[in-house]
């Protein structure tokens, strides 16, 4: 049992509302009152319905509403996808009869509708994310030529740049983009996923296929080799060559940077695979000690988030602006790599994933470093 | 907006949860704490919302949201020891107050939260709010419970002449901070002073000074219900609502003026000031005089009319072929309210 001070993740239905509704053309219709569909809608910034729910309809049933809001999407052709919330979930109400007459065993009705029991008491939105996958019971064919882009959902801030450059280095290989998880159509989803797939963020995969590494910065070398193992037939050349020079232009602004000033006392507060690509980035480029790591899988507590880094003193961080606000009374560079970064307004496609992800990584957090060392 | 809008919603099924609406009063006292008994998630929700908001005006920090963190194993054998928990962690704290609200799930299971608090060694400064998440109501219903339960810390005194409480701000739009300086901006016409924001940024003890403000301005009718009995409670008088768009300036001054008992003579003499400061205010948006243009669906109620009054006075005309303009889904504040939807219009009629 434990009390979180300001939790800083979002619920299951949050997570599950972010896999669906990265699939165009299903519909997804959180089953849950209009305060716990705000957030989502909010955050997400993608299409969403609701039921809406009443007291009265939790106390006489809310089965004849969720068939009143799914129907009418059904009649207007669209694939519909129900998120759960806690209430309708605690009474325990057979929600199948919403749908068609029969449910089957991986949850999706047989009117073809994903059914997602995602209340907001089973835990955070990495638990609601893998009960959307679950249900959407993906099928791999075998026959797909091509690799899965995982790891791209909007609770990440370079979902989208992530994926464009995803799919430019495969396009640089020659190898086809086959289902991209979760930023894709829901009728190429159900035409079955690629056997092989890459991520993009690790925090968020879906896991399906067999993985062959991440398109993060230090881990690229390695998952080309192994992308060159299962695709002999693609073309290498000019991707090692971007790698090689992408690598050589960080290390002479990493090294002109070093010059003046000592490596960042670094902090980061992310997804464990952001962590893991930030901590490897500094070290590699600035020689730094080894990062003060903060997964959001481990730690929601924004107070305990705060104490440790002010002891920590880090001279970089990177993480959220709820990290940011926590050593806003000391000089520290901030970068948000984490969401939500209210630091400035960003409307452009960045990405930290890829070759173009990695330079944009250390050029700004170079910036950002600069601009606190000369009082900015 | 709702992507099903089609469907016609009715307005109770989109009025949002309870929690949110009481925890938007809550945090704003800045040295209490509030106890979310719910999934951590709830919490989470309210306080992102929060922290956006206070940086976007560079508040302060946000005081803890504690959460009970309910999840399966409390839904299964009830939340009340994790409550106690929360309460306890609170405590350690030394706030001023304890504040908590209960959430949909604490109310299915049936947890007795009022008892956890009564029993629990700090019960003094706890007050229990019943909130019950959306079983509870909508988040205006959060926010008047809220106010409600907090003016109950206040006793009547003798009122300071020429003072004001505001109640009820909506510390969740982010223009709250520009609202309330065109109220004040019109309160210094008439030499009134706010005393206390009930609730923004406040200490628990001031909340004292509810109970000698000479009068109250109720922030809008979503707040009017506790507003106008914590006014009742007190006997004093109030002004329902902040100035809506030009001639509500007018408005508010008269009404403000006669609860704070100024004469006639003075109430006038800020009108026609506030007056020939409204025409210079205008005097940029001149060049839509003539302009045609279209008014777009109403949001918020109240909007075409304070749109409309703002045409009359440029002489916009109304057209089905002119520019077709977007009306804000809030409802403009004073004359800096109006001046920032004039100047989308005018930037629409630019082109």
């Amino acid at each position: 049992m434990s009390c979180t001070e300001n939790p800083l993740s979002p619920c299951a239905m949050t997570g599950a509302c972010a896999v669906l509704s990265g699939f165009k053309g299903l519909a997804v219709v959180v089953h849950g009152s209009s305060g716990c569909y705000y957030y989502p809608k909010a955050l997400l910034k993608t299409p969403l319905y609701s039921t809406f729910l009443l007291e009265s309809e939790i106390v006489l049933g809310t089965v004849d509403r969720l068939k009143e809001v799914v129907s009418g999407l059904e009649k207007a052709g669209k694939p519909v996808a129900v998120v759960n919330t806690c209430v309708p979930a605690l009474t325990g109400e057979d929600l199948s009869k919403a749908f068609a007459p029969a449910t089957s065993s991986s949850g999706a009705a047989a009117s073809g509708a994903v059914f997602v029991d995602a209340p907001g008491y089973i835990g955070d939105a990495a638990s609601g994310a893998a009960a959307a996958y679950k249900a959407l019971d993906i099928r791999l064919n075998p026959e797909i030529r091509g690799v899965n882009i995982d790891g791209v959902l909007p609770l990440d801030l370079f979902a989208r740049g992530n994926l464009h450059e995803a799919e430019r280095l495969l396009a640089l290989m020659q190898i086809p983009s086959a289902v991209t998880f979760a930023s894709d159509t829901y009728a190429h989803l159900k035409a079955g996923a690629a056997p092989f797939t890459v991520s993009v963020n690790p925090s968020w995969d879906a896991g399906v296929g067999t993985s062959l590494g991440s398109f993060l910065f230090p881990e690229l070398k390695k998952t080309a080799e192994a992308l060159e193992k299962r695709f002999p037939d693609a073309v290498f050349d000019v991707f090692f060559e971007e790698l090689s020079r992408a690598d050589e232009q960080i290390f002479y602004y990493a090294d002109k940077y070093l010059r003046k000033y000592a490596p960042p006392r670094a902090a980061v507060a992310s997804g464990r695979g952001y962590c893991g690509f930030a901590d490897k980035m500094l070290r590699r480029y600035f020689g730094s000690d080894a990062a003060l790591k903060l997964p959001r899988e481990e730690i929601t507590d924004y107070t305990v988030i705060s104490e440790k880094l002010q002891e920590y003193k880090p001279d970089l961080l990177l993480g959220s602006s709820f990290e940011a606000a926590a050593v806003r009374k000391t000089p520290c560079a901030f970068v948000g790599i984490t969401h939500p970064d209210r630091s400035r307004i960003s409307m452009s496609s960045s990405a930290v994933s890829g070759i173009e992800g990695g330079i944009s990584f250390m050029e700004r957090c170079i910036n950002a470093l600069i601009d606190v060392k000369k009082g900015m | 907006m709702p992507e099903n809008i089609s469907e016609h919603i009715p307005e109770k099924r989109i009025g949002g949860c309870t929690l949110g609406g009481a925890i938007a009063v809550t945090s704003f006292i800045t040295d209490a704490v509030t106890v979310v008994h719910a999934p951590k998630g709830c919490a989470h929700q309210v306080f992102s919302m929060l922290h956006a908001l206070v940086e976007e005006a560079s508040l302060p920090l946000l005081l803890p949201l504690i959460s009970s963190d309910m999840s399966d194993r409390e839904v299964i054998f009830g939340g009340e020891e994790a409550l106690s928990l929360a309460l306890d962690k609170a405590a350690a704290k030394n706030p001023a107050l304890i504040i908590t609200v209960s959430s949909c799930v604490t109310e299915t299971i049936g947890d007795d939260s009022e008892k956890v608090c009564r029993a629990h060694p700090a019960a003094e400064k706890i007050l229990s709010l019943p909130t019950a998440g959306f079983l509870g109501g909508r988040a205006e219903d959060g926010e008047n419970t809220a106010l409600l339960a907090l003016s109950n810390l206040a006793e009547t005194r003798p009122p300071v002449p020429k003072t004001a409480a505001v109640i009820g701000e909506k510390n969740l739009e982010t223009e709250v901070e520009e609202n309330y300086t065109e109220v004040v901006r019109l309160l210094s016409r008439l030499g009134i002073s706010v005393t206390l924001r009930f609730c923004r940024n406040i200490q628990a003890a001031e909340i004292e000074k509810l109970g000698e403000a000479s009068f109250f301005i109720i922030r809008d009718e979503r707040v009017f219900p506790a507003g106008a009995a914590i006014a009742k409670r007190f006997g004093r008088p109030y002004v329902a609502e902040f100035p809506r768009g030009l001639s509500g300036c007018v408005t508010f001054l008269r009404d403000a003026g006669r609860c704070a008992r100024i004469s006639d003579e003075e109430i006038e003499r800020a009108v026609q000031d506030e007056e020939a400061y409204q025409k210079q205010m205008l005097e940029p948006f001149e060049e839509m005089r003539g302009c045609p243009v279209f008014l777009g669906a109403q949001l918020m109620e109240g909007t075409f009319d304070a749109a409309r009054e703002a045409m009359e006075r440029l002489g916009i005309r109304e057209s089905p072929d002119g520019t077709p303009l977007q009306l804000p889904f809030y409802l403009p504040v004073g004359v800096s309210g109006m001046m920032k939807m004039l100047y989308l219009w005018r930037r629409r009629i630019r082109g």
